[in-house]
């Protein structure tokens, strides 16, 4: 509709952050899950550590079962979607239905695929409803105020993801510009010495890990 | 009718990925509910409509002119049609809306009307909704998709497409106006109604408003945007109750209102849709008079029929209740939802006894009504079609003239042995097929 409350702006900013944070860490997810198979089936403490989630895991099997699916565990997959819905389904006039469908599908199929024996084939609908979300929102949400709100918080959590993870620079890099690309076109105010901080950290390319926390702290403290 | 059958399934899953639900309580703790769509519909001929359009025009025009008499000059009352117990001691009579005038006058734009029909084949006023009546959405809705399942049906029956409601919603309020945006007010997510609030706002090209997003400055009504550039609002399509809307005319201790809204509807600053203080001409009890009304307001007999109904307030209709109250359906003016409904022959005679003795003691608080014997409609259930109770909600419109929707929400209960069809008790819904001929 393209008047926006404070509060639906809020909502937005955050429906994008949970969509992506459902989206990357599921994806990473899988890959520490391979790793877990076979190799190292403690991988997930690294994986638990990297994302600062509290090792309350206490086995593999513990492990896969809570971080994607229990509505107990405030990290896990399924919460994190839980709270996607959350602000979603307050912006069905901003959304439209059919967007906000592809959010109700996510949801349904994680709760669907909860006791499968093969994870990665159950959960497959997942990234495809959420790129499915992403695709319906540019087609239907006319209004570009709303859409860049909504995709400053996508960028901001796969930022904040993909420094946490370990991801390389050159993807970081591509998601940063992307964020400050949406940053500057929305009404909200954000703090610009942190962005500053965060283009200095940056500007040092593959060696921006060696301001890793400063680097994640400026990305917390923009808005 | 078979394609619908056959897709049913596949309907009921896509009004869940819609997000087709509603909230109910239990236990404290609120959860999302799918509402069954049964995909055989409920078909209205055009004659048949025709009758049913002119009498619910009818009983609506009245009913607004009474809420128009009602909080000005009383004279329903002051000639004696209606005793003046009924409008007083109604709970829902605001003395807070005394002498307020509605942008353009109307009162009720949005009146959802229950009927049943008999197996006599005429058709039954249950009762009046003025206040927030709920249900649009979920044909409208069911509409867009029973139409992808079997188009056959559509191009060869002449239905009446039913998908204007939302232009009709926006026609009315774009009527009452007062200048600004039209909204609609939800009390928040976990509402019962709040996919409709949303869906509706969405279809009706609005803004979905929580409570915090509106406030009054200057006796202007704003909404709330996020970047300072506030908006005037004209209408309010709200759908919260009269006591939670402004706690500082009515409920004080509500956190849902928006403190002032009465003040600027008071000064014709903004359109609230519907008006507060509807709730005295659905009362129940006033439910008795509204034949009464249309006769005394529009100098015509009326059109459609009430159930045949006793007040306990009156000795005469009390000695009968009491003297068959075990083939009488009593309801409890007050409550709604399905709630406050007994049926005399669902009990013991202990309970019969009970139930005697409250309505000596409150006799205002009653109403008591013949069963109608309702026709059944089928549903599917499994393999099987099976009869089940059903009634009719249809939505009358009014704005520049008054106007009924070309369909409404038929209810159904699951149970066999049920009359009670509301979602909140388990009740499912089916799509309203008005023939254009």
């Amino acid at each position: 509709m393209g008047i926006i409350s404070l509060e639906k702006s809020d909502h937005l900013f955050w429906l994008g952050r949970y969509a992506e944070r459902v989206f990357t860490t599921l994806d990473t997810f899988f890959r520490y899950y391979d790793q877990m198979l076979d190799s190292d089936d403690r991988a997930y403490e690294k994986f638990c550590e990297r994302l600062n989630i509290p090792m309350i895991y206490e086995s593999r099997e513990h492990f896969v079962e809570t971080y994607l699916f229990s509505q107990n565990d405030p990290n896990s997959v399924y919460s994190n979607m839980l709270r996607a819905y959350d602000n979603a389904v307050v912006l069905r006039d901003e959304l439209s239905t059919k967007t906000l469908s592809y959010i109700q599908l996510t949801l349904d199929c994680i709760e669907q695929a909860s006791g499968s024996d093969a994870h990665a084939y159950a959960l497959q609908p997942v990234p495809d409803y959420l790129y499915a979300f992403w695709g319906c929102l540019d087609d239907h949400v006319e209004d570009e105020e709303c859409r860049n709100i909504i995709k400053t918080g996508r960028y901001l959590e796969r930022m904040d993801l993909y420094m946490r993870l370990g991801y390389e620079y050159k993807a970081i890099e591509k998601e940063y510009k992307k964020f400050l690309n949406r940053l500057h076109k929305i009404g909200i105010g954000y703090n610009l010495s942190e962005v500053d901080k965060l283009a200095e950290v940056f500007a040092l390319g593959e060696e921006w890990n060696t301001r890793y926390y400063e680097a994640i702290n400026a990305l917390w403290n923009i808005f | 009718m078979n394609e619908l059958v056959n897709h049913m399934e596949e309907i009921n899953r896509l009004m869940a990925r819609y997000g087709v639900k509603f909230g109910i309580y239990k236990n404290g703790e609120f959860h999302e509910q799918l509402f069954p769509f049964d995909p055989l519909p409920r078909v209205i001929t055009a004659d048949e409509f025709d009758y049913l359009e002119r009498g619910l025009a009818q009983r609506v025009d009245a009913l607004n002119a009474f809420l128009a008499d009602i909080y000005s000059d009383k004279k329903i009352v002051k000639d004696g049609v209606i005793p003046e117990d009924f409008i007083f001691s109604s709970k829902g009579y605001l003395p807070q809306c005394e002498g307020i005038v509605p942008p353009k006058k109307i009162y009720s734009h949005i009146s959802g009307i229950d009927l049943v029909q008999g197996k006599d084949r005429n058709w039954y006023i249950l009762e009046d909704n003025l206040r927030i009546p709920s249900g649009a959405s979920y044909p409208m809705i069911a509409r867009s998709l029973t139409r992808q399942a079997s188009p056959a049906a559509f191009s060869t029956n002449h239905i009446v497409d039913n998908r204007n409601y939302a232009d009709m919603l926006k026609a009315v309020m774009e009527t009452v106006n007062t200048g600004g945006i039209n909204v609609v007010l939800t009390p928040g997510r976990y509402n019962a109604a709040f996919f409709e609030h949303s869906y509706l706002a969405e279809q009706s090209d609005s803004i979905l408003a929580m409570p915090q997003d509106l406030f009054v400055e200057n006796n202007k009504l704003y909404y709330r945007r996020y970047d300072g550039k506030d908006e005037q609002v004209g209408a309010v399509y709200r759908r919260l109750s009269d006591e939670y809307l402004d706690p500082l005319c009515f409920l004080p201790e509500s956190l849902i209102g928006v403190p002032g809204i009465m003040d600027v509807y008071r000064s014709g600053n903004v359109a609230l849709v519907n008006a507060p203080g509807n709730g005295v001409a659905d009362d129940k009890g006033i439910y008795y008079f509204v034949p009464h009304m249309v006769k005394y307001y529009l100098g015509e007999e009326a059109i459609l029929h009430n159930a045949p109904t006793y007040l306990a307030f009156y000795e005469k209709d009390r000695k009968f209740i009491l003297d068959h109250l075990e083939r009488l359906v009593v309801k409890d003016v007050s409550e709604a939802g399905g709630y406050g409904v007994i049926f005399g022959s669902d009990l013991t005679k202990e309970k019969l006894n009970e139930l005697a003795q409250i309505i000596r003691d409150e006799p205002r608080r009653f109403i008591a009504q013949e069963v109608i014997d309702f026709i059944d409609l089928d549903i599917v259930e499994g393999d099987e079609w099976v009869p089940r109770k059903a009634d009719l909600r249809a939505f009358v419109l009014t704005g520049e003239t008054t106007k009924v929707w070309p369909s409404g929400l038929t209810r159904f209960s699951r149970n066999p042995d049920s009359f009670v069809v509301n979602s909140s008790q388990g009740g499912g819904f089916k799509d309203t097929w008005v023939l254009s001929r």
